[in-house]
């Protein structure tokens, strides 16, 4: 039914029809909030932010072009909105926050998922929890948020190639935490 | 292709990011290197894996804030509409109708009225006309600032509600929704900057009761030793004996920074 390009109601609310953008909340504030979270582990710290990313699309709708996706420009915001509740409330997004998501995890299983997937599971999460935010960053955008390179790329406004390296060595990186915490 | 070459692949391979040439080459490679193929097997275990990390979903709330934030930002777009169209309409004013804003003339007049009852009584309604206009459009200005302010104290961005912070100084005289709205920011903004400039408006307003009153209330409910040390400032330039024992029942906090403890001791002192 609705076949509207993100491009085309990110124009009409640049034209003044701000009521559009609600449209594109329908459409990417999970996608977003999945982000903000994997870099965060804080949910209503990560719902504050998606509630940042569209009032700052709203402020600053003069400045797309549309020559450019939208969804990619929704994360650059959101990078930014990031950087500065980092450097506002010295936010800890690794490390000690594993105990957070292990909490996290815990509230988001099922009574009949079995222990030992429940614990795999949760080991990977640590494990992720443990990664540098350069890595989780292209980890999340690429494997939560299915992005392709060339897209992340957009976003990180780095090259392609810097991110298929970037990816590979999160991959590794993750593989070396995640061996280490079985032993 | 050597076995190190082939691993780095992995990613992109999963991935569907490989050239179709490239993709060709770890396939043959793969074919005939069993070790490179157990390492493939456990990779794309770990890469399914990671599929079961759980990605929460924002709550059903997001979607009320989200409407709110709309509708407010919606409403501060047309009030700055509305600001713009009064100014032009005031400067508009201003400009065929100089003499009334002109204080000195406007007295002049009234001094003249008292030697010229019959040519006052002959015009009357022209001129009061004017003035009541006047107070009508400066009126409606304070109004427009008031609104503008306390829809930007609900904004989510910082700096803009420090702005609205900012504006209340502005205004000449404040009703009792700004001074709610104030204090009730002093209370509960998340951002301790926000808080700090909110002080700061409010002690320039101390000359309402009820300022200095939300002033004194606030004290044992500040957190944060910036505000703590900020407010025991304030209440040491109004000279606020009716603080101390809102002071003091700070100190009893056993958490209390040690400046800030020294800091109200000081007060304290100084005002009794
Ligand atoms: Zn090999």
């Amino acid at each position: 039914m609705n076949t509207l390009t993100d491009n085309s109601i990110m124009l009409k609310v640049k034209a003044g029809d701000l009521d559009k953008i609600g449209l594109l909340f329908e459409r990417y504030n999970r996608p977003l909030y999945g982000f903000l979270f994997h870099m965060t582990y804080q949910r209503e710290t990560s719902e504050d932010m998606v509630q940042q990313v569209f009032y700052k699309m709203l402020k600053y709708r003069h400045t797309f072009t549309g020559s450019g996706e939208v969804k990619h420009w929704m994360y650059s915001i959101a990078r930014n909105v990031l950087k500065d509740q980092v450097r506002r409330k010295k936010l800890a997004m690794s490390g000690e926050s594993v105990e957070v998501v292990a909490s996290h995890v815990a509230a988001g299983l099922t009574p009949e998922e079995h222990l030992e997937k429940k614990q795999a599971k949760l080991a990977l999460q640590k494990a992720m929890a443990r990664l540098s935010e350069d890595y989780r960053e292209v980890l999340t955008l690429n494997k939560f948020q299915e992005l392709k390179y060339h897209e992340i790329a957009d976003i990180l406004g780095a090259s392609e190639t810097a991110i298929r390296t970037r990816v590979h060595r999160a991959m590794q990186e993750l593989k070396s935490i995640y061996v280490r915490m079985e032993q | 292709m050597k076995c190190a070459q082939c691993e780095e692949l992995f990613t992109d391979l999963v991935n569907h990011e490989l050239a179709p040439a490239e993709k060709e080459k770890v396939e043959r490679h793969l074919a005939g290197c069993p070790d490179c193929t157990l390492e493939l097997v456990s990779f794309k275990q770990l890469w399914g894996e990671m599929e079961a990390v759980e990605t929460p979903v924002p709550s059903a709330y997001l979607k009320v804030k989200f409407q709110a934030m709309l509708e407010t930002y919606k409403e501060s777009v047309k009030e700055e509409e509305n600001t713009a169209w009064d100014t032009l309409k005031e400067q508009w004013k201003r400009l065929w109708k100089v003499q009334p804003r002109w204080p000195m003339a406007y007295n002049l007049a009234v001094i003249l009225a008292g030697f010229a009852i019959t040519w006052w009584v002959a015009v009357p309604q022209k001129t009061g006309d004017q003035g009541q206009q006047l107070k009508v459009l400066s009126a409606q200005v304070t109004e427009l600032k008031q609104t503008m302010m306390l829809t930007m104290l609900e904004n989510p961005s910082a700096s803009e509600r420090m702005r609205a912070v900012s504006y209340t100084t502005e205004l000449k005289q404040a009703d009792a929704q700004v001074i709610d709205a104030l204090l009730t920011t002093l209370d509960n903004d998340p951002n301790v900057n926000v808080r700090l400039s909110t002080l700061d408006a409010l002690s320039g307003m101390a000359a309402y009761p009820e300022v200095r009153e939300g002033l004194i209330r606030s004290i044992t409910g500040q957190k944060d030793p910036l505000m703590q040390s900020a407010i025991a400032d304030v209440m040491l330039k109004l000279q606020e004996k009716r603080s101390v024992g809102s002071l003091k029942k700070l100190l009893r906090q056993k958490d209390l920074d040690h400046g800030v403890r020294e800091k109200i001791n000081q007060t304290i002192n100084s005002l009794i």
